[in-house]
């Protein structure tokens, strides 16, 4: 017994090291998180040169209560499906671009939430950004195809027609499968 | 005619009455109802005077329904504006009714009370857990209102007028638009209590989303 004891700590303290080296390597790998600003035009050339790529679209704020609640499961599905290069995660927030204080917990929530894609605020007075991008409210999750078509257009416009994180994660998988 | 096409044409009349009755009321925003539809029943709201209020209750020539949630920032934006549109028809045949849906705790009847008392609510503020009321109306954002004439019909839905506000994490008050330059909802009473169409009838809420309880897994 006495002989395994120092083996065991040898075993322990290396799965150590080597949960520490792979959490490194992660962290490497992960790009800075920052809130870029963009402009309603400037947005649809993104889109534009997104082209070939899946887009999935998350439109969110600091203030929306339920918007912050489903973040976590966006950062799953980038997780899950982001790897690959056939598709492309864009968090996109509303928050009112004239209080500093939410911009900047914005960009603290995104790191916290470790959001390392592509993360923007709209650059426009907030009602005008709802109306060019043609949404009534938040959350809301656009989905475009590789061919640059709005596929899947989920939002609460609707009481009786309310989108899940479920919904998400089925329009990703039908158009992954999709292109293969 | 032969028989299949009359089988046909009946198929066709029959999809255009779906097609016509589910289009009835569904407005320029609003996916459920349009101009025109009925005030829906309610009755027994929990009131956060510790009263309850049925649609029965509800005497007055306008009724103006206002859908609230009080951890909202636009509705903190424009409860200034809600509260003197309030005062501005003290004395006329208006009652104006807050109608929170929301399960979050910090939207719930105590949280209602704290709000009501911090933002000097002058109306009548009830909470419907069922949510019926919301989903009959297509409310679908906080502060979203609801004008009904003196024959419960709906005059005007949308905006309380036509700059949206947003209160700052700061706690200072952002008009998007500048200071407001069309008053839709009192536009709206106004024209009801003249026995006249609202100006506007319709305009897009900006505000926080109505959480509607799902059916199934989120």
């Amino acid at each position: 017994m006495s002989r395994l004891i120092p083996g065991l700590g040898l075993i322990i303290v290396l799965a150590i090291a080597g949960g520490f080296a792979e959490q490194q390597a992660l962290r490497k790998q992960s790009k800075p998180i920052t809130l870029q600003p963009i402009t309603f035009a400037q947005w649809q050339q993104k889109l534009a040169g997104y082209k070939g790529q899946i887009v999935v679209v998350d439109f969110w704020a600091t203030w929306c209560g339920p918007c912050v609640e489903r973040f976590p499961h966006m950062v799953q599905l980038y997780q899950k499906y982001g790897r690959d290069s056939e598709i492309r995660f864009v968090s996109m927030s509303l928050d009112d671009r004239s209080d500093r204080l939410a911009l900047q917990n914005a960009q603290e929530f995104l790191v916290e939430q470790n959001a390392i894609f592509d993360n923007f605020r709209m650059d426009e007075i907030v009602p005008d950004a709802f109306q060019k991008l043609g949404i009534l409210g938040i959350p809301a999750v656009f989905i475009y195809d590789s061919s640059g078509k709005l596929r899947y257009r989920l939002t609460g416009d609707n009481p009786n027609k309310q989108f899940t994180n479920k919904d998400v994660e089925s329009a990703i998988k039908e158009l992954l499968a999709g292109s293969k | 005619m032969s028989r299949n096409k009359t089988r046909f044409l009946i198929a066709l009349s029959l999809a255009a009455l779906l097609a016509s009755s589910a289009g009835l009321y569904a407005g320029k925003y609003n996916q459920v109802v349009d101009i025109g539809a009925p005030l829906p029943q309610f009755s027994n709201l929990p009131a956060i005077d510790g009263s309850t209020l049925s649609s029965s209750d509800l005497k007055e020539d306008v009724v103006v329904l206002v859908f609230l949630a009080s951890h909202c920032p636009w509705v903190k934006g424009m409860d200034g504006d809600l509260v003197k549109l309030v005062d501005q028809f003290k004395g006329r045949s208006v009652r104006v009714v807050g109608v929170a849906v929301n399960h979050r705790e910090d939207d719930r009847l105590p949280a209602m009370k704290q709000h009501a008392v911090q933002f000097g609510y002058n109306f009548t503020y009830v909470y419907d857990e069922s949510q019926d009321l919301g989903r009959k109306l297509g409310a679908t954002h906080t502060p979203e209102y609801f004008v009904f004439n003196k024959q419960r019909k709906l005059v005007y839905t949308g905006a309380i007028h036509n700059s949206p506000a947003q209160m700052r994490t700061d706690g200072s008050v952002n008009y998007t638009r500048g200071i407001p330059t069309e008053l839709y909802v009192k536009d709206a009473i106004e024209a009801a209590l003249a026995g006249k169409p609202a100006p506007v009838a319709e305009t897009a809420a900006q505000g926080c989303t109505v959480e509607y309880e799902k059916t199934g897994s989120k």
